[in-house]
């Protein structure tokens, strides 16, 4: 815990400091099913006070030296946010179906409007987030927005996917750079070279899937033609391949689980406030075991398990960070920032962009 | 009512003061390492929660954080401070329950009969033009894959397509429709496409080997075109997709997925069977023998029992042994 009322602090300690996150699967199972009858008796406009309620919830159950933190998001705000998004994206799908031509240019429109939005989204969503009384914030420019979000992806295309590790690594620094925490700056210290060794790790994983789904393929094939004399050889040949595709799919899944986890390292292992240093130690077989046991209990309880699932999850991912803190957190300052819409944050929450880590 | 120990931020600084929060008479006081005061009513008292951090913020943005949660949670309720009905019901396992079942209830309801009735709306007032795009898109990609050029000579081809012109089709609006003859390789097959086309197999022609079956099996295709089965299913399979997202979506896109296969297979049976309903209204409109048909059912039935692998629900035509059975149950041609 922080001193409070420090009388002239010596040296500055080094404490380290847990994020606690004290939400329960029963509490968000209650809050999830109300919002969403709410939702669906209202078609869908309720969604916004939805997500306000469940932000709300999440952010003042996670807790950092003793104090949570607070969403002020403004309902009316998201859901002008979303309702311009299922325009645009209505428009969007329409568009493909009567020509082409009508498709591209909405696809250019796309592309255009794209990185305007989720460089909204990022400043809408900090800005409404506070920490011991003093809110979050966004400083980066459009211009900077568009090279992450737009020209990045481009060089990605363009280099056949080789520069991927590179356009992420751009992408983390510029979220962790030009967020604030009232007056104080985030800094980001990683270097591509990581990013490149955990795309490279992913890959590996991947290419030892593919070669260890095939071997188990074939070997099935071959014992059942050797135990089974006359079975028609094309039907044994479709069942080994499902066989084969139902341990190649959970491999798949797990190598995302992989990439989700020592990403997450290495951008907090590398964020810094001031002078406090963030820390994490997720680890991808804990994290790959939670994903996995949660999707086998959601599909047998028919979803009713989602909100214990989400739960769970999250107080993972959360608590698996932790702040170096370098004396106490007593000296930031509050910074005015003008007002920020909402259109961009509706429009990543539509499209299920997850920025938030 | 005892005092309520937490601590206060100012919303200037990040410094956490002590103090102590006590109302009386509507008044919230704070005592401690700063003294303040305002009435309860000008200030945001956050929801009422078991595990979540609670707060009551002055209309400056200036907040006070309890440290314990029953605590405060007494000192509201004594000061008479009520929660919205909807926090009430997110608190109350009875309430949130009964919210279970109310949107179990609704969405039976809108997957049973909103759905099927929006997406046929939806359906009739798509432009042909949309319809006929996507079916050329679907016939080129099975030319492509699983289909050849027929077999059959052009005079075998007329006969069947002449057979099934003369028939005159049970309702006023005419059904446009184009019939076309390949080869597949999937074995005894049909199917209409969204821009009006009729695919016959070879494989189909020779199994039924009964041109008067032939007919029967055009006139079930036509009923999917009249119906435009496959428009709504591609309206009724995205709203599906949309919900089960909405629903599940948090949790994982794999799994939101699933249901939306499931369900799916459900539309596709009921679309058979108004396919069937349709056939047996043309050949009665003709005063054929609903004998035609049962011909197809008998002949596929056999297809299905030497190839014995169906799970009955989860396929997307019904066993032909229970189309058997409902078209048997349609009142007798006059």
């Amino acid at each position: 815990m922080f001193n409070e009322a420090t009388a002239a602090a010596p040296a500055p300690v080094e404490t380290r400091e847990e994020i606690t996150f004290s939400a329960t699967g029963g509490e968000y199972f209650r809050i999830w099913i109300v919002n969403l009858l709410l939702t669906i008796v209202t078609l869908g406009i309720y969604s916004a006070w939805a997500k306000v309620r469940r932000n709300q919830y999440f952010y003042s159950s996670t807790r950092l030296a003793g104090s949570s933190f607070e969403y002020h998001g403004n309902p009316v705000a998201i859901l002008k946010g979303r309702l311009i998004a299922l325009v645009l994206f209505g428009v969007y799908n329409v568009a493909f179906r009567y020509s082409l031509a009508a498709g591209l240019v909405m696809m250019a429109v796309f592309a255009a409007v794209m990185p305007w939005l989720l460089w909204r989204s990022l400043q809408f969503s900090l800005y409404n987030s506070s920490y011991r009384g003093i809110r979050f914030g966004f400083d980066g420019s459009a211009r900077q927005a568009y090279l992450a979000f737009l020209g990045m992806p481009v060089l990605t295309v363009i280099s056949l996917g080789l520069l991927t590790p590179y356009a992420h690594y751009r992408l983390k620094k510029f979220q962790h750079t030009q967020a604030r925490y009232g007056a104080s700056q985030f800094g980001f210290d990683a270097r591509v070279g990581g990013f490149y060794k955990i795309y490279l790790a992913a890959l590996g994983f991947f290419i030892l899937t593919v070669i260890l789904t095939a071997i188990i393929t074939m070997v099935m094939m071959g014992l059942a033609l050797w135990l089974i004399p006359g079975a028609e050889p094309e039907r044994i040949g479709a069942l080994s391949t499902i066989g084969g595709m139902l341990l190649g799919y959970p491999m798949g899944i797990a190598c995302t689980w992989l990439i989700m986890a020592k990403l997450q390292n290495l951008v907090w292992n590398h964020t810094v406030l001031d002078a406090h240093r963030f820390q994490s130690g997720m680890r991808w077989g804990r994290l790959a075991f939670i994903y996995a046991t949660n999707t086998l209990a959601i599909i047998f309880t028919l979803g009713l398990f989602t909100p214990f699932a989400k739960i769970r999850a999250m107080k993972y991912r959360l608590e698996s960070i932790s702040l170096q803190a370098h004396g106490n957190l007593d000296q930031v300052t509050a910074q005015n920032a003008g007002d920020v819409n909402a259109t961009g944050e509706g429009m990543a929450d539509f499209l299920g962009v997850d920025l938030s880590m | 009512m005892e005092a309520v120990s937490g601590r206060y931020f100012d919303g200037k600084t990040s410094r956490a003061h002590r103090v102590s929060l006590s109302v009386s008479d509507g008044v919230a006081r704070l005592e401690g390492d700063v003294v303040r005061q305002a009435s309860l009513s000008t200030m945001r008292v956050s929801e009422r929660t078991r595990h979540a951090a609670r707060k009551v913020t002055f209309d400056d943005g200036a907040y006070f954080e309890a440290d314990e949660g029953d605590a405060i949670q007494q000192l509201l309720d004594a000061s008479g401070h009520r929660d919205s009905g909807v926090v009430l019901a997110q608190q109350s396992w009875k309430l949130a329950l009964g919210a279970m079942a109310l949107t179990v209830l609704l969405l039976g309801l809108a997957y049973r009969f909103g759905l099927p009735a929006f997406a046929s709306g939806v359906a009739r007032m798509l432009p042909l033009s949309v319809e006929q795009q996507m079916g050329e898109g679907v016939l080129e990609l099975l030319d492509k894959r699983l289909l050849a050029p027929s077999k059959l000579s052009a005079e075998r081809q007329q006969q069947i397509a002449a057979a099934f012109a003369a028939l005159r089709q049970p309702h006023e609006d005419r059904q446009p429709y184009r019939l076309l003859f390949r080869r597949s390789r999937l074995g005894p097959n049909a199917f209409a496409l969204p821009s009006g086309d009729i695919i016959l197999t070879d494989e189909m022609v020779k199994l039924l080997d009964n041109d008067r079956a032939v007919a029967g099996v055009l006139a079930h295709e036509l009923g999917h075109l009249h119906e435009r089965h496959m428009s709504r299913r591609l309206i009724q399979t995205s709203a599906v997709a949309a919900v089960t997202t909405l629903l599940f979506g948090d949790a994982s896109g794999f799994i939101a997925s699933l249901p939306a296969v499931a369900l799916d297979m459900h539309y596709s049976r009921d679309a058979e069977t108004e396919a069937d309903d349709y056939a047996a209204r043309m050949l009665r409109h003709n005063g054929r023998s609903l004998a035609d048909l049962e011909a197809v059912f008998l002949a596929l039935d056999k297809v299905e029992k030497e190839n014995a692998v169906s799970i009955p629900y989860l396929n997307s035509h019904p066993p032909s042994a229970e189309r058997l059975q409902r078209v048997r149950h349609l009142a007798p041609a006059p």
